[in-house]
């Protein structure tokens, strides 16, 4: 459905997308994931044909994103962020407006506004102006704009951004039961998100993919490095030497301490047990240890590892 | 041509539901009404050998309200569009940039057309009910009409260059206001005596709006000046295109 190659965009003295390629197949609901500023919007502004690549090339339903712009916008239906629509404009109205631009008939653009309104639950305010709608509603029109020409593929950028929980569980399910008949790229900074919607996850970090992959795998690969948390009483520096000493220890970083108690978390190399080494430690020194947790990884930890700790390690050295 | 039609109605439309489109038809009819009547009085008052509708379109006081018609009805075409951000969701449709500006265009044109046809009605309605034959002729009411309708076309133009090259409509008013005031002073430069007189101004006032009004309003068809208005106002929304285009590359 999508094919990238080597895709770039630099803006003046910097690079916001940075030789990225990567292919979506049909049916796929893929997760473009990263902190804001990471490129994701850019990518996807290139993907709809709004900003034009500096170098690399890019195909969306067989059809060149340069070259063929005009076929590629026919079948992408896109949801840019923070969802601008016609504020003047009543919701059905503007809904028939954006079917018959995106190349409908009369007859078959009415039809196809009373669909996507029936599905994205917009019946009832159908009559309604949209700049008297509230931000869900809002969102809502957005993505039925989106989805009211029956594209191949749906672009949705940060489609839950600015929603209360409520509202983002039903535009979930709503993303959710469209991937059974759209291929969906959805870029968001939510990592909850992803992980219940998308099948594969792209994380995407200063203009670079870090990772690419379903979100159970990304989540196994980090489980099998390890993290293991301590918590002792007292100053942890004496805690911390012994513990570095050990053999699979890769860092130990103290990250807080509260009523005394100091947190200690270790990471460790793949498949390497350390939580007994250290309970032996703790009984013969003689430690008051609160807390010996192996951790279980999440996406968060994921994205955090691919995206975070890399800042913090240029900034160490 | 599709997606023309689709936002040259949806521009029109949008355009008339708003508030702004009223306003300023009162205030613009009711400022020239008052300069019409102003003009007969004066004409009645005076032997005049030039026209009604010659003197109407001659006087700078009828130029002055006019230019403030064009900001208005052209400062939100794509500087709101821009601030609001739907500009990405127009241009990420299948529509070529050319559909969207010429359809902007054009509809901005029959709008203004309509918001001047009460000033235009002055003159017949005048002509029924005092009988007065001789107050002006057909040719010069058609000339000036084609004359108003070539300054719309070119100072429209201005405008829509000028919206698409901010996201601010005040500033987008105030490029077309004085874009579309300096093209009008043009024609008093050469009257101007503290100023050293030359080729080079007399030049420049044969681009200017009066010089050509004053022929159209005497019933006189120049084509050069349509030649003139059009070419510009085509390279004015040229120009619109590659601003719009220019997004895209814009590093």
């Amino acid at each position: 459905m999508i094919h990238v190659t080597n895709l770039t965009k630099r803006y003046a003295g910097r690079t916001a997308v940075d030789e990225i390629s990567f292919d979506v197949g049909r049916g796929e609901i893929v997760g473009f994931l990263g902190p804001n500023g990471a490129g994701k919007s850019t990518t996807l502004r290139m993907l709809t044909c709004y900003l034009s690549a500096t170098e690399g090339r890019a195909s969306v339903a067989g059809f060149d994103i340069f070259k063929d712009s005009i076929k590629v916008r026919k079948r992408v239906g896109y949801m840019p962020e923070n969802v601008p629509l016609y504020l003047d404009m009543r919701v059905k109205e503007y809904l028939q407006f954006r079917a018959r631009l995106k190349g409908m008939g009369y007859r078959e653009s009415r039809a196809a506004t009373d669909e996507a309104m029936d599905t994205c639950g917009l019946t009832d305010v159908q009559r309604k102006m949209i700049n008297t709608l509230s931000k869900g509603y809002r969102q809502r029109v957005g993505l039925a704009d989106a989805l009211v020409n029956k594209p191949d593929l749906l672009v949705l950028d940060e489609p839950t951004n600015g929603l209360d929980p409520n509202q983002i569980r039903q535009v979930r399910d709503l993303i959710r039961q469209l991937g059974e008949r759209h291929t969906i790229l959805i870029s968001t900074h939510i990592l909850h998100e992803v992980e219940m919607t998308c099948g594969r996850v792209i994380i995407l970090d200063k203009g670079q993919i870090k990772a690419s992959d379903t979100p159970q795998n990304l989540v196994r690969r980090l489980r099998a490095l390890g993290t293991v948390s301590v918590q002792v009483k007292g100053s942890p520096e004496a805690a911390m030497k012994e513990i570095e000493a050990m053999t699979g220890v890769r860092s130990v970083k103290h990250t807080i301490t509260r009523q005394d108690w100091a947190r200690i978390e270790i990471e460790t190399e793949a498949n390497t047990e350390i939580c007994e080494e250290i309970f032996q430690i703790a009984v013969a020194k003689k430690w008051k240890l609160r807390e010996l947790v192996q951790k279980t990884a999440s996406l968060e930890d994921a994205f955090v590892n691919l995206t975070i700790n890399k800042k913090e390690k240029k900034s160490d050295d | 041509m599709r997606a023309f039609t689709i936002i040259f109605w949806k521009e029109l439309r949008s355009f008339f539901l708003s508030p702004l489109a009223y306003v300023v038809m009162a205030l613009f009819t009711m400022l020239s009404g008052f300069l019409f009547v102003n003009m007969v009085k004066a004409m009645t008052a005076n032997v005049n050998p030039q026209s009604l509708v010659f003197n109407l379109f001659s006087s700078g006081w009828f130029w002055m309200g006019f230019f403030i018609l064009f900001p208005l009805i052209t400062m939100r075409l794509f500087a709101e569009e821009r601030k609001m951000g739907t500009l990405e969701g127009l241009f990420t449709a299948p529509v070529r940039t050319s559909e969207v500006v010429l359809a902007k265009f054009a509809s901005t044109v029959v709008a203004y057309l309509v918001l001047i046809l009460p000033m235009f009605l002055f003159f017949p309605i005048f002509k029924s009910l005092t009988g007065e034959t001789a107050a002006f002729n057909d040719g010069a009411l058609w000339g000036s009409f084609l004359g108003l309708l070539l300054v719309g076309i070119l100072n429209i133009a201005i405008g829509v260059f000028a919206s698409s090259l901010t996201q601010n409509q005040l500033i987008a008013a105030m490029l077309t206001f004085v874009g579309v005031m300096l093209h009008y002073m043009f024609g008093y430069l050469h009257h101007m005596s503290a100023l050293p007189q030359s080729e080079f101004t007399a030049g420049l006032t044969y681009f200017s709006t009066v010089e050509h009004m004053q022929t159209l309003s005497d019933g006189l068809i120049d084509t050069r000046p349509m030649i003139y208005y059009l070419s510009f106002s085509a390279m004015l929304l040229a120009l619109t295109h590659h601003v719009l285009e220019y997004r895209k590359w814009q590093a």
